[in-house]
């Protein structure tokens, strides 16, 4: 396996790119995704692999300075692992051909001389300009192994112009092992970029998009928004503070000298490679009126539910029926799992009369370790929600 | 919804200048002044944003027209495809960007949304804040040094996402384009982009525009003059 360089994507792959396999960074015009490109280059010079990376729109000088100032300095362009070609190569090339089945027949040469007498591992394509001089089909044909060459691992970056269409192009017609899309909202909306593993070969899984933003030189997928709700003194406010590494609580306390939630809990946390944000819900039917204005841009939700009060369903009931219009994932976790007396997964159910695919999860809110493990199967079951 | 002026008489008062949203060709053989008259149409009225896509001239002498055009400058920014490929370690700043060439349109399309975004977000301007939602005008200079390096459908598509982008985001964008250098297709097609075209031709006493595409105003030839980016209407 080489690891993708971005946190959070191995583990959505599984452990990584396999070797041998064929990998496309699809971008649309103007997204701000070329650090994926260059965290898998880090990557793989990290692993000591032998790279050769072809950039025919720009020179190796230029592109070692982007690429520094990208990714914050943190790449080992001095490996003598790492070979070029660039534009200079290309203008070479062009001159000294005089016909586009000329020129495809002397990028394989000496491409494939590179790959030889340095032992290339991996390949690194911009995409791009070949695509254009020679057609998609010609220029990948540029980059396939001759007759008793090993099969090498080839990570393209590709401005895609043409959208969806190109996506498919990619999955059927070329047989991608792995098809990543880039692709960003644009001003007057919040700028928000987000990346979609649309295809791997050796899963089915559904495309999943996840937002990243841009952090320190590395690509962060980020989790905009959980949001949990559920009943009074459910214990969400418990949850989001066990959760966070930090976060704050818009409480009021009442006679009883209990506080309650009156505007909203709000926790942040980073973990295994992701940046979430978790807003709690007030539970009193007061406050429902500003519940699905939450729901906006979240991109799952746990509907929290006391395990000990099953005299709380009918009101967990209602609030569920606040998030059902949304097409998000929804967890239901009963809290106070621990204590003898709590209801059955089955009474859970019925009472809140929810589908045999929605897991029910019983945990203790006040146990760091069980929440944790909670949220991470969540941001797996986001990740992997099609949207 | 705003609209920006645009020094020329005849459309600022009939319409108040360009619709937000417009998109401008100007079609003009070389070495007749078009990328003054585009400069002068980018040029940015107080509160307003200009960035400029440079294939032909380097930022600092982008922006010293517009300093020369009584411009604040600090509202003024530059994607400069050309110097990066002679000095390769030149850094980005805020308002000036640079790309490896006016072949790369990856880079391209990402420094202008960063600018864009930038703008929004008022981390542009060192502080001064100009109008919200920010008017953006958008000059590229020019689409025929592009289509020397790309060819006409891809770049027909990468206007096509540019375009858009601009109407999104209540920009008017002006556009030069070489008349003599390119066939009939490549015009109509980059035109079939536009709302708006300004034809440019040279008589012996001087340069002519005529305006196309807005209802109302007549496509006349008319002699006209740009002089410290301002259009002048000759008559």
């Amino acid at each position: 396996m080489i690891p993708s360089g971005i946190s959070g994507i191995n583990d959505m792959l599984g452990e990584g790119i396999p070797k041998g396999s064929r990998v496309v960074y699809s971008m649309e015009p103007g997204v701000n995704g070329q650090l994926f490109m260059i965290s898998t280059l880090a990557s793989a010079l990290l692993k000591k692999l032998s790279c050769l990376v072809v950039l025919p729109f720009t020179t190796v000088d230029s592109f070692r300075r982007d690429a520094m100032t990208t990714r914050s300095g943190s790449i080992k362009f001095t490996s003598k692992k790492l070979t070029f070609i660039d534009a200079i190569d290309r203008e070479r090339i062009q001159k000294s051909t005089n016909s586009t089945d000329m020129a495809q027949k002397e990028w394989k040469a000496k491409i494939s001389k590179i790959c030889r007498d340095k032992n290339v591992e991996v390949i690194f394509v911009y995409l791009d300009l070949l695509s254009e001089e020679f057609g998609i089909e010609r220029a990948l044909k540029i980059f396939e192994p001759e007759k008793d060459d090993p099969k090498r691992t080839l990570i393209f970056e590709y401005l895609n112009l043409e959208g969806d269409a190109q996506l498919d192009r990619f999955i059927h017609d070329f047989s991608f092992d792995v098809v990543i899309s880039i692709k960003s909202s644009f001003p007057p909306l919040a700028p928000f970029d987000y990346f979609t593993i649309a295809h791997t070969s050796w899963s089915p899984k559904p495309a999943r998009s996840v937002p990243f933003i841009i952090s320190e030189g590395r690509i962060v997928p980020y989790i905009p928004r959980i949001v949990v709700t559920g009943p009074a003194k459910a214990g969400k406010s418990t949850f989001i503070t066990t959760a966070s590494d930090d976060g704050i609580s818009v409480d009021r306390f009442g006679l009883d000298q209990d506080s309650t939630t009156v505007a909203m809990d709000f926790g942040l946390l980073e973990w295994k490679g992701f940046f979430i944000t978790i807003y709690g819900t007030p539970g009193q039917p007061r406050f429902d009126l500003m519940i699905p204005g939450m729901f906006t841009h979240a991109m799952g939700v746990i509907l929290m539910v006391d395990a000990t009060k099953p005299e709380s369903l009918a009101r967990a009931k209602e609030m569920k029926s606040l998030v059902k219009e949304r097409n998000m994932p929804m967890i239901i976790v009963a809290n106070k799992g621990d204590l003898p007396d709590r209801m059955s997964e089955a009474d859970i159910r019925r009472g809140l009369g929810i589908r045999k695919d929605i897991p029910v999860v019983f945990i203790s809110a006040k146990e760091k370790a069980e929440v944790r493990h909670l949220l991470e199967s969540f941001v797996d079951s986001i990740t992997q929600f099609p949207y | 919804m705003y609209s920006y002026k645009t020094g020329i008489e005849q459309i600022d008062q009939l319409f108040g200048g360009f619709e937000a949203g417009t998109n401008i060709l100007i079609l003009a053989p070389p070495m007749s002044y078009a990328d003054q008259l585009a400069y002068a149409l980018t040029k940015p009225v107080t509160g307003e944003y200009a960035i400029t896509l440079s294939t032909n001239e380097r930022a600092a002498e982008v922006v010293d027209f517009f300093k020369v055009a009584g411009s604040d400058k600090r509202f003024i920014g530059v994607i400069d495809a050309i110097t990066k490929s002679s000095t390769p370690s030149i850094v980005d700043t805020p308002r000036l960007r640079f790309v490896s060439s006016p072949t790369d349109l990856t880079g391209i399309g990402i420094k202008f949304s960063n600018m864009i975004e930038a703008i929004f977000e008022g981390d542009f301007s060192d502080g001064e804040a100009g109008l919200f939602p920010p008017p953006i005008r958008f000059c590229v200079n020019s689409v025929s040094t592009l289509l020397m390096y790309r060819k006409l459908e891809v770049l027909y598509q990468f206007l096509h996402v540019l375009t858009a982008k601009l109407k999104k985001i209540e920009g008017v964008g002006i556009y030069i384009l070489n008349s003599e250098s390119f066939d009939e297709k490549t015009l109509s097609l980059i035109k079939q982009l536009m709302n708006c075209v300004i034809e440019i031709k040279i008589e012996q006493d001087g340069s002519y525009l005529r305006i196309m595409g807005i209802r109302g105003i007549n496509p006349v030839w008319q002699k006209f003059s740009v002089t410290k980016g301002q259009v002048t209407i000759l008559l």
